[in-house]
């Protein structure tokens, strides 16, 4: 059997010591090195920040970095940038990295390298992001807490659990909090589980952005401004699809809008779930309870950003599979545009106690529109821009069009309504369509395609 | 399955440098350092070496400076990095028998046991920029078959020698600047692995992250040199063909140059033509930023904002492009170039800003770049006025 050799040269004292060393056992009494599936393996005990860092820079591919019980103060962000690289402390609030004395720029924990692992620890107070991980295939988040100590600080950093341009990614079992934009941000990947999270306190809960095949589910998101959304940016180069948000607990996301700006500041508060220039969504089973705006909004793009053109992107630059999704063309040869919702599925999600009291203050004045329309009546949970729809009538139902496939049904306690937003101005408000169950034209139940296939990690 | 056992070799540092090697007999600043003698010694099958002196790619002395190696040859750059004020001394090491290629875009093509080498210092008072110098850290690129090696070593509180410091380290530093004022970086010798921060590229979201040079193109290094005795003042590329270490290289003259930024540093924007502005700005983006932001930068193709100086597209340089993912660090503004408005642009807002979290570049920067944050509100000012599209009232 070859023997991993690791050599590391440490700066002034440090308390790390070799696997199977019998020194200060109980600074590791959940995981140690002999629990660990790599192929090397060095603890490093609780507080040896410099000890730390030595490691980290220093490991070969393959090394778990087992952390002892304690907090580490850290003075820069923890750099991986090694393949292999799995990073293990004894739970969550029983290794903590603390980055709050950081004067540096920097994330918490910032890695790059295939078959990374992140589990049982927290990471508090990161200058920018608690946990960014990116361009790395296979990408595991387990039993994590990234969170800021104080509350509703728009100096908080920007993304708690971040994995970026990342493929074959599960997050769970963790909890992401009072991040300034999003507590769980899972962007531009591919192939992608986040399930038994919690989010709570940030200004977005969990988002899922330009990602295709992704499994949402078991997650609660309490107490943000929005709860869990999925949207498309515009720019980006992999087109959102085939997202799936499954029985989920949303609920109460009445928190303050603090994001310094940004997308996310324009998100009112009370917001459970939107999806935006999204399609082939799946949003079932999920239970949403007191969003004091609303529930779940479906909108495009363009409610964003109006500029056609910044969301026209040349196929050549696009990773991920397209083909099939019949977009838009943009204006240029061998281009496509991202910013419509379509086909998207809303069913079987329970709904109670929500859309009472709409944000009255949001920067895109949605909140304001809500308040109008509904006059003091709760808003309707499921609520469609209708932009894009060439037939919209506020009553009768055949003069409105669905060719953005919406399909709305079979929510408990959930009503519908269509909103015309490209209609509505200052002043003068176009009444919404709102229908009765089953919300004709709207009342389709099925993806077009085919269902949402699960998410295999391999 | 049986997992291998990991063996540890502590080398504690030395904290009293007479008890280190190498110190010796009471230099004490007041003997003349000779120079290296004996060959480079870059030795690509050995564990890097903990002193950096074991190179022998040179010495440095506080009285006489630098001294080079043979076929280690000092070079500078047109527009360099701003790194909170550091001055830095480069050189590159060519081994015998082997050459760098030219190409007139990309990074030369080194060959395998050639070595970068950049030492960062600050004088105490920049007023007299060549006194009372300290050296920080001396950054190596070694080049190994398998590509670039970053080698981070930090210089003893002796400056006798610098020592491998793989967990790098945030120092503070107090200097008085050009002007006179008191400063006080909380300069950030980079963690090996921040290496690749800047020094990354991937072709392919599919592809392998590779580690590149930045700074080691031509457009930067066209531009003279004074090295000093016979040679005197020459062109880099010029003088490298001429030692036998560069080869493919056409007359300097043809060569792109990227603005060279002293004239700036010494007396701000004010009397440079709009052409000027536009070439030194786009140069100085270049050097600074678009090591990320590019579209193979990895950390930075993500925002889509590419200020590489051959982005031409108005929307990736930022013009009325609403930030990815900027967080915190937008400063409220929303897009990232308001032509004509320099004050409402992200970009300007977060080049100039001192705000931990909005900061950029990201690294390496604690301080605002006066001078380069004067050329960029200068260049966005200079753009023709266009109102970007807000969002929508309702």
């Amino acid at each position: 059997m070859p023997v991993g050799r690791l050599t590391i040269f440490v700066l002034g004292a440090g308390f790390i010591t070799g696997c199977g060393d019998n020194v200060a056992p109980s600074n590791f009494p959940t995981t140690d090195c002999t629990a660990v599936t790599t192929t090397h393996c060095v603890e490093v005990h609780g507080g040896d920040t410099a000890g730390l860092l030595t490691v980290a820079n220093s490991i070969d591919a393959g090394t778990t970095i087992v952390l002892g019980l304690g907090t580490f103060a850290m003075t820069d962000q923890l750099t991986l940038r090694t393949t292999g690289a799995h990073l293990i402390g004894q739970g969550i609030d029983q290794t903590t990295l603390d980055f709050g004395a950081t004067t540096t720029q920097g994330n918490g924990v910032d890695a790059i390298g295939d078959d990374f692992l992140i589990q049982d620890l927290t990471v508090r107070d990161a200058s920018k992001d608690g946990i960014r991980v990116e361009a790395s295939k296979g990408v595991v988040f387990r039993a994590i807490r990234a969170t800021w100590t104080m509350p509703s600080s728009s100096s908080n950093g920007a993304y708690g659990i971040y994995p970026v341009k990342s493929q074959n990614v599960l997050v769970e079992s963790s909890r992401a909090e009072n991040a300034s934009d999003a507590g769980l941000y899972v962007g531009q990947c591919q192939h992608v589980i986040v399930r038994n999270n919690t989010v709570t306190g940030n200004v977005a809960g969990l988002e899922i952005e330009n990602t295709e095949y992704a499994d949402v589910y078991g997650n609660t998101a309490e107490d943000n401004t929005g709860g869990i959304v999925v949207f498309d940016l515009p720019g980006n180069p992999i087109v959102g699809r085939d997202v799936r948000l499954r029985d989920n607990f949303i609920r109460n996301n009445n928190h303050v809008n603090f994001a310094s700006g940004g997308t996310v500041a324009g998100i009112p508060s009370g917001t459970g779930t939107f999806a935006m220039a999204s399609r082939r969504v799946e949003i079932t089973g999920n239970t949403y309870e007191g969003n004091n705006t609303g529930d779940i909004a479906l909108i495009s793009g363009l409610a964003l950003e109006p500029d056609v053109t910044k969301w026209t992107l040349p196929t050549a630059m696009l990773s991920g599979t397209y083909a099939d999704l019949g977009l838009l063309p943009g204006a240029a040869p061998g281009t496509i545009m991202n910013f419509r919702a379509e086909n998207i599925v809303v069913a079987n999600n329970k709904h109670a106690g929500s859309g009472t009291m709409p944000d009255a203050f949001d920067p895109l004045h949605i909140g304001a529109l809500l308040l109008l329309a509904y006059n003091g009546q709760p808003v309707d949970n499921i609520l469609y821009d209708a932009i894009g729809e060439p037939g919209f009538d506020s009553t009768d139902a055949a003069k409105n069009t669905n060719v953005n496939h919406m399909c709305i049904g079979g929510n408990t306690g959930g009503t519908f309504a269509s909103m015309a937003l490209a209609l509505q101005s200052a002043t003068s408000l176009v009444p919404f369509f709102r229908p009765a169950a089953p919300f004709a034209p709207f009342d389709c139940t099925a993806l077009a395609g085919g269902p949402v296939a699960d998410v295999v990690l391999p | 399955m049986a997992k291998s056992q990991v063996v540890l070799l502590l080398v504690v540092a030395c904290v009293l440098p007479s008890a280190c090697g190498g110190g010796g007999g009471g230099a004490d600043g007041s003997t003349v350092a000779p120079g290296p003698s004996g060959p480079v010694n870059v030795d690509l099958e050995a564990t890097p070496p903990e002193r950096l002196s074991a190179y022998n790619l040179f010495t440095w002395d506080p009285a006489t400076g630098f001294a080079w190696n043979d076929r280690v040859v000092p070079y500078d750059v047109n527009t360099a990095l701003f790194s909170d004020y550091a001055l830095k001394q480069r050189a590159i090491y060519i081994p015998a028998g082997a050459t760098a290629s030219f190409d007139p875009e990309q990074p030369f093509d080194l060959p395998v046991g050639a070595a970068l080498v950049k030492t960062f210092y600050y004088p105490a008072d920049f007023r007299a920029p060549s006194e009372h110098l300290t050296l920080i850290e001396t950054r190596l690129l070694v080049r190994h078959t398998d590509g670039w090696h970053p080698l981070p070593y930090i210089w003893d509180a002796d400056q006798h020698d610098a020592v491998l410091s793989p967990a790098g380290e945030v120092r503070a530093i107090s200097f008085l600047d050009a002007t006179g004022a008191a400063q006080t970086a909380n300069y950030l010798v980079p963690q090996r692995n921040e290496c690749q921060n800047c020094h990354a590229e991937q072709d392919a979201p599919d592809a392998p992250i590779d580690l590149v040079l930045i700074g080691v193109k031509a457009r930067h290094l066209n531009r003279s040199y004074d090295y000093g005795g016979k040679v005197g003042v020459r062109n880099q590329i010029d003088r490298l063909t001429e030692l036998g270490m560069l080869t493919g290289a056409p007359a300097a003259a043809t060569i792109p140059a990227a603005y060279d930024f002293r004239p700036i540093e010494a007396g701000g924007v004010g009397a440079l033509s709009s052409p000027e502005i536009e070439a030194a700005a786009r140069s100085y983006l270049d050097i600074n930023c678009a090591h990320c932001h590019n579209p193979h930068g990895v950390q930075g193709m993500t925002s889509q904002l590419f200020l590489n100086h051959d982005s031409t597209d108005a929307f990736h340089l930022g013009v009325c492009k609403r930030p990815g993912s900027a967080g915190a660090g937008n400063g409220g503004l929303t897009f990232d170039i308001v032509p004509g408005d320099p004050d409402s642009s992200i970009l300007y807002f977060r080049t100039d800003t001192t705000e931990v979290g909005a900061m950029m570049p990201l690294l390496g920067r604690s301080l605002t770049h006066g001078r380069g944050a004067e050329l960029l509100h200068a260049w966005i000012a200079a753009m023709p006025a266009l109102a970007c599209s807000a969002p929508p009232a309702n």
